[in-house]
């Protein structure tokens, strides 16, 4: 199954990966100022990677994910001097005390970004203990963002818990006082250019309170920078014919899945109306010796 | 992490259930070693909630043997036997602001008042009274820990059951005797209602509502009961007066039912009008069956509320992820410094004030009478009105007494100022 929803590959959507890449382009600026920055729940370090663009950064990342190669590709992904993969499972006390341990280990402005992560831990109890203990630190700002259900209609099969308007509630009270929320809106829209011509485009548009499709809570040092004095907003061409490729490899992926699944029952129902024609079906079997 | 949550008794509550399961998931799901400390002495076996096997229960007296990191009262009454235990932090989870349960001028209604102004940092519910407690008491800690659903037992259907031509299915929930859940009310505007419909009402005494006026009276219920007679609904009726987080409309949200309600503290949680339920005014009670004959009639309407209904029930958090933050709650009071034993002081001080005043009023209110109503007092130990009273209470004299009515009642009026 293509892990096609939480991961940013590639093969992203062009519109979620101008989302992701924002959140990381409104938390540069506070990466940049910091010697540390620690990146929760880092994934592949794409989105990061293109909000930080090709200078290096000097100080010192930590790219923590649950998976090591995951981490691993991140900490080759970031234009960092100094990037350190870290596996560790944030959904577990002891994950999140590796994480501790790991930053007890090095000095200066931490920047912490937990971006997209909260959602997808079934226990996020020592997390958030841990980024309120953190932003308790002199020079430490912590940014992290939730999705909104509200504005997700699709079914999001990597989240462990619901997000929305309360649970954000919930999750600010329990965080430090001197807070910046951010929501995040999806925008659409259109352009006209000559054809065959490239350009560069620009459009100033209005923006309004509307239903979030993410929200961006951040605390600690520092964090009043954030989209200020200006909101900050990131637009990418559609790539239609790669979206076109991406919804029907989707759609077909999921019609072969249930025809596949159709074929399976249909074997286990004639296994069960017929069990004398079942040591043909299951021929494949290795012999009692261990040999097929 | 030790946690003591304080409670009256283990009777079958709403209030009761939500701590039971918070209880239950620091317990099973965070480790922590929960007792469910009982202040009173306990006059009836306990409801068998769900996960009372992981949890400690014990009496006061015992409890005072133990250190607890964290100790939580959860009724305004264990308030105050919450100092009693030895704990290094002290809560208050306010399910609602109690002192609304009890008439003007009673005890009960100043000392559920003043419990909110102690030095104890705050876990509520609801968002309504995050603000209150915001207002009253900013400088104290207050953290918003929703309830969860148990999505288990509230069970969502994948698809919602559309149903076009049968009688609209309505269900009122609640305890007719008590007066501000509005049943009887609720059972009235059903009765007015001119399209078809078939009500069904849930209570745990059968014998207080008059069968007639339902098609179906049932209960007590269990929720599993419960959630079978949501899923068979089309619409929670509710007009209730006092709510703290409003969870019936939620469960009926889960099962595919949307809400006809009066804007009580609580429905902005979760409640929006004209989406997902249809928000009546107060004492409204044309209004309101209006707005059930129109769901009677408008099926798309009432498909629309009920899908949306739907779609909300699925963004609420279970018990897991609520468990989650009542457990990230009390990790961070136990880490923040105590509120100062002056925290509250000022408020304390005016609602002491406040109480005392209202204590002299009824007192002067009450002498005032016993003054005026001397002269009668002293009438009333004479023979002559003994014999007078006789002659009252004879049949044969009944038509004398109705000519001398207009006579009576102005010397009646005269004695009593």
């Amino acid at each position: 199954m293509p892990d096609w929803h939480e991961r940013i590959t590639d093969d992203t959507r062009p519109s979620i990966r101008a989302e992701h890449a924002l959140r990381y382009a409104v938390a540069a600026p506070l990466i940049r100022a910091s010697a540390r920055w620690c990146d929760l729940g880092c994934g592949s370090g794409l989105a990061a990677a293109d909000a930080l663009g090709d200078a290096a950064y000097e100080g010192r990342a930590l790219l923590v994910d649950r998976a090591a190669e995951t981490a691993e590709r991140a900490a080759a992904a970031v234009p960092a001097r100094d990037a350190v993969a870290l596996a560790a499972d944030l959904a577990d006390a002891d994950g999140v005390a590796a994480v501790r341990a790991a930053l007890a280990d090095g000095d200066g402005p931490l920047c912490v970004t937990c971006l997209e992560t909260i959602h997808q831990l079934a226990d996020f109890a020592p997390l958030v203990a841990l980024l309120s203990e953190l932003a308790a630190e002199p020079g430490c700002s912590v940014v992290l963002s939730v999705p909104n259900d509200a504005y997700w209609s699709l079914e999001r099969e990597h989240a462990a818990t619901s997000w929305g308007e309360g649970a954000v509630e919930e999750l600010r009270s329990l965080l430090p006082a001197d807070q910046r929320v951010l929501h995040q809106v999806a925008l659409a829209g259109s352009a006209l250019l000559p054809a065959g011509e490239r350009a560069e485009g620009s459009a100033s548009f209005a923006l309004a309170p509307g239903v979030p499709s993410h929200v961006v809570v951040a605390f600690g040092a520092g964090v009043e920078q954030l989209c200020a004095p200006a909101p900050a907003a990131a637009v990418a061409q559609a790539d239609v014919e790669a979206q076109r490729r991406w919804e029907r490899q989707r759609e077909s992926d999921l019609l072969h899945s249930a025809a596949a699944i159709a074929a399976l029952e249909r074997r286990l129902a004639a296994c069960e109306t017929a069990p004398a024609a079942a040591p043909a079906e299951v021929s494949d079997a290795p012999a009692a010796g261990g040999q097929a | 992490m030790k946690v003591a949550f304080l409670l009256n008794d283990l009777q079958l509550s709403g209030g009761v259930g939500v701590v039971v399961q918070h209880a239950r998931e620091l317990a099973l799901r965070h480790g922590h070693d929960v007792t469910l400390v009982l202040v009173r002495e306990q006059e009836a076996a306990p409801w068998q909630f769900d996960g009372l096997a992981h949890l400690h229960v014990e009496g006061l007296d015992d409890a005072r043997a133990t250190r607890f990191d964290v100790a939580v009262a959860t009724w305004w009454e264990t308030v105050y036997s919450l100092f009693e235990l030895d704990a290094e932090r002290y809560v208050h989870f306010v399910q609602s602001l109690e002192d609304r349960f009890y008439e003007r001028g009673t005890a009960e209604r100043a000392a559920a008042e003043t419990v909110l102004d102690l030095p104890v940092a705050f876990v509520t519910e609801a968002r309504w009274i995050a603000d209150t407690l915001a207002r009253i008491r900013p400088e104290a800690p207050c953290l918003y820990v929703r309830n969860g659903i148990d999505k288990t037992v509230f069970d969502s259907p994948a698809q919602l059951d559309v149903r076009v031509e049968e009688p609209l299915r309505i269900v009122v929930e609640g305890n007719p005797d008590v007066w501000f859940k509005g049943v009887h009310e609720a059972i009235g505007c059903v009765a007015a209602m001119r399209e078809p419909h078939r009500l069904t009402v849930v209570t745990g005494d059968a014998s207080k509502v008059d069968a007639a006026a339902a098609d179906r009276v049932v209960g007590p219920l269990t929720h599993r009961e419960m959630a079978r007679v949501y899923a068979d609904s089309d619409v929670v009726l509710k007009l209730s007066r006092v709510e703290g987080m409003f969870g019936p409309p939620l469960e009926g949200f889960h099962m595919g039912a949307t809400c006809v309600v009066a804007p009580v503290t609580g429905y902005d949680e979760y409640i929006e009008h004209g989406w997902n339920g249809l928000v009546v005014d107060w004492d409204d009670m044309e209004g309101t069956t209006r707005a059930l004959d129109l769901l009677a009639r408008d099926r798309r309407l009432l498909t629309f509320l009920r899908a949306n209904a739907l779609e909300t029930a699925r963004a609420w958090p279970t018990w897991e992820q609520s468990g989650t933050f009542m457990a990230a709650a009390l990790e961070r009071i136990r880490r923040d410094p105590p509120p100062t034993a002056y925290a509250g002081a000022r408020q304390l001080a005016a609602d002491q004030l406040l109480a005392l005043d209202t204590q002299r009023h009824t007192m002067h209110a009450r002498d005032e009478f016993r003054r005026l109503a001397k002269p009668a007092l002293r009438l009333k130990r004479t023979g002559a009105w003994r014999v007078l009273r006789r002659l009252r209470e004879h049949p044969r004299m009944q038509p004398v007494w109705t000519l001398l009515r207009p006579l009576t009642r102005r010397l009646r009026a005269k004695l009593t100022g």
